[in-house]
């Protein structure tokens, strides 16, 4: 079974009386390793896509199903646990906590697992170490540049020991130097560690790096390359 | 590190949050400093009665005290004083010659109270003896002195050594006439009671009513105003057929005042917190709606909404309790120091007089208050987090999340 299987999914926005169909019966496996983007233009349904593997809305109609569980019938508290368990969230915005050092940001999401104290401590300080942060430890996000920023986020997403890393933009707001860094970042974890990154992205740049990239178009799959292996898998 | 988190978060905006903290300090300031000196105001209204004539206990024929005929004496006082030295607990006490009659001086003439007393026994229940402010508390050998308050000698227009005309109704139902010379003239925190009460010798009384002993009133001074309760009850054991009355029973104005007083209070802070619950709230929902994205974030990676709605809780209680605990410190510190050099409202004394309160005022706080108060704070900060908690945890991450 994949790592994630999304079947014949369908997203309808009730906006007022005109309903909006961003998602059209989508069907899409990401295996465990895979390093894949998802493209479109605004509007493609690429957001609406993410939301739906991130359990962070519910489908219309149809399954995700990830690491064998069908979680778009899950009760909110369980999607709530299960994002926690599973799911390492990377925003375009960064999103730390501003009162917490990059050691206390890290540390937030093991807390929430209730992770004991030292090894929680000891685990922040060698996932900040891994995003190269180890000295950054106690700055808070306002001392660090945005580069600096969303390496503390990756490690965030890694503290939970996740299936999967999803990120939402995440080179958006960085310059292309420091989003290539970034980005160096996130393939090293994911030959390293085998660890599963699936991200949205606008930036051609990005989209070179990734192995697979799945195009959006009104809502549909378009396309989905697996890039340097010479093969496609239209919808 | 919800904790944490939380009170992180209150100084994340400094300004608003210290705007919210003095408000509550202030307001908490206010509220519980003019309690303190209400409070102060009464007791030491009541230790001022309790001083001047109630005492702690008074021991009289039954029905004497709504009646204050003169044949309704105690009968056998030695029987009474025998069952009050049989107690502990009992600081001392003294025996009046208690009749009512009319005070009379060329110019005019007033119904009074006449007291007749054995001076060193009452010096050790009472502290009029240190309210004479001219003349003195029968210290001259001479027959027929009289101690009267000021408020009566002005009334009378009388002054040291006049001649004072007592009359009142004899044993036989006959009306004595006494003529008295002022020996001394006290001024008390009572206006009413100066106006009112006279004192005479006890033995210059019973050679006028052709008596041994004439005794209607013993008043009793405890150790303890604790112990004042359990002493009426051992004494109404043992002298089943007389009346035992407390201070209590004997002004209940003071009584009502004093039970009714920690309500007032109560009442009084909870209108100040009840209007700071408004700001409060105000101030942790443009907290809230400040942090949308941030709380959206939170949900998403795996914070409970009941977490978020604690974390929004404890981030009200200790705002308001940091705001609480200044107000009561100030309070508090006010308090004891005004509490040690009183706080002087001469410019009120005719006022105050009427109602036996001294124009130096004393406030006083009782522990317990804090203890009450500290629960009303984060009463008040619990309903003031609810709405903006809601608002919250309604939130729905995906909207939320890419808020700007």
């Amino acid at each position: 079974m994949s790592l994630i299987e999304l079947e014949n999914l369908s997203k309808i926005y009730d906006e007022t009386a005109v309903p909006v169909e961003a998602l059209k019966s989508i069907d899409l496996k990401i295996e465990k390793g895979e390093f894949t983007s998802i493209v479109g233009p605004s509007g493609s349904g690429k957001t609406t896509l993410l939301n739906m593997i991130g359990g962070l809305d519910r489908p219309t109609s149809g399954k995700v199903i990830i690491n064998d569980k069908d979680i778009s019938t899950m009760k909110s508290d369980q999607l709530i646990d299960f994002r926690l368990r599973n799911i390492g969230f990377v925003f375009q915005a960064f999103n730390l906590i501003p009162v917490f050092t990059a050691k206390e940001n890290v540390e937030f999401i093991m807390l929430l697992q209730k992770v004991p104290k030292d090894e929680r401590e000891r685990r922040a300080i060698e996932l900040l170490e891994s995003v190269g942060l180890k000295e950054r430890a106690e700055n808070r996000p306002s001392e660090l540049s945005g580069g600096q920023q969303q390496r503390v986020a990756v490690a965030r997403a890694l503290a939970s020991k996740p299936s999967f890393v999803l990120a939402d933009e995440p080179t958006a707001n960085l310059d292309s130097e420091t989003a290539e860094s970034l980005l160096d970042l996130m393939e090293q974890l994911n030959h390293e560690y085998q660890m599963t990154f699936v991200f949205s992205t606008h930036d051609a740049k990005v989209i070179k790096r990734a192995r697979r990239v799945v195009t959006l178009e009104d809502g549909k799959i378009k396309s989905d390359i697996y890039q340097n292996e010479k093969s496609q898998i239209n919808s | 590190m919800i904790i944490l988190l939380a009170w992180k978060n209150i100084w994340r905006n400094k300004k608003r949050s210290f705007i919210i903290i003095a408000a509550t300090a202030l307001g908490l300031w206010g509220g519980l400093f003019a309690t303190a000196i209400m409070i102060g105001m009464w007791e030491t209204a009541i230790d001022a009665a309790i001083n001047r004539d109630l005492s702690h206990l008074q021991i009289h024929q039954d029905g004497f005290t709504t009646e204050k005929q003169i044949n309704n004496f105690i009968e056998n006082p030695q029987t009474v004083f025998n069952a009050i030295s049989s107690l502990g607990e009992i600081e001392n006490y003294s025996a009046r010659t208690v009749i009512e009659g009319m005070a009379s001086s060329p110019t005019s003439s007033r119904g009074i109270k006449i007291l007749g007393i054995d001076p060193a026994n009452e010096k050790k229940i009472t502290d009029n003896y240190k309210k004479i402010i001219e003349g003195s508390y029968f210290e001259k050998d001479i027959r027929n002195q009289i101690v009267i308050g000021k408020k009566l000698a002005d009334k009378l227009k009388l002054k040291m050594n006049s001649k004072l005309v007592c009359s009142f109704q004899g044993l036989d139902a006959s009306i004595v006439y006494a003529s008295f010379r002022i020996s001394g003239i006290f001024s008390t925190e009572s206006s009413t009671f100066d106006e009112m009460n006279v004192f005479v010798l006890q033995s210059d009384l019973n050679r006028l009513l052709n008596v041994k002993s004439l005794i209607h009133e013993i008043a009793i001074r405890t150790k303890s105003s604790l112990v004042v309760d359990t002493i009426k009850s051992q004494l109404k054991l043992k002298l089943p057929i007389l009346a035992v009355d407390s201070w209590k029973d004997l002004a209940p104005e003071f009584r009502l005042t004093q039970e009714t007083l920690y309500i007032q209070m109560y009442f009084f802070v909870g209108i100040i917190l009840f209007a700071l619950l408004f700001g409060i709230m105000n101030t942790m929902l443009m907290s809230v709606l400040e942090r949308v994205r941030e709380f959206g974030m939170l949900m998403a990676v795996g914070m409970k909404r009941i977490r978020v709605f604690l974390l929004i809780l404890f981030e009200t209680i200790m705002l308001s309790l940091v705001g609480g605990m200044i107000g009561v410190l100030l309070a508090a510190a006010t308090t004891e120091y005004f509490a040690i050099i009183g706080i002087n409202l001469s410019a009120f004394t005719e006022g105050l007089a009427i109602y036996g309160v001294s124009p130096m005022l004393y406030p006083d706080l009782p522990l317990n208050v804090y203890f009450v108060l500290s629960i009303m704070i984060v009463s008040t900060s619990i309903i003031a987090a609810i709405y903006p908690s809601y608002k919250a945890i309604r939130l729905q991450p995906a909207v939320a999340i890419r808020t700007f």
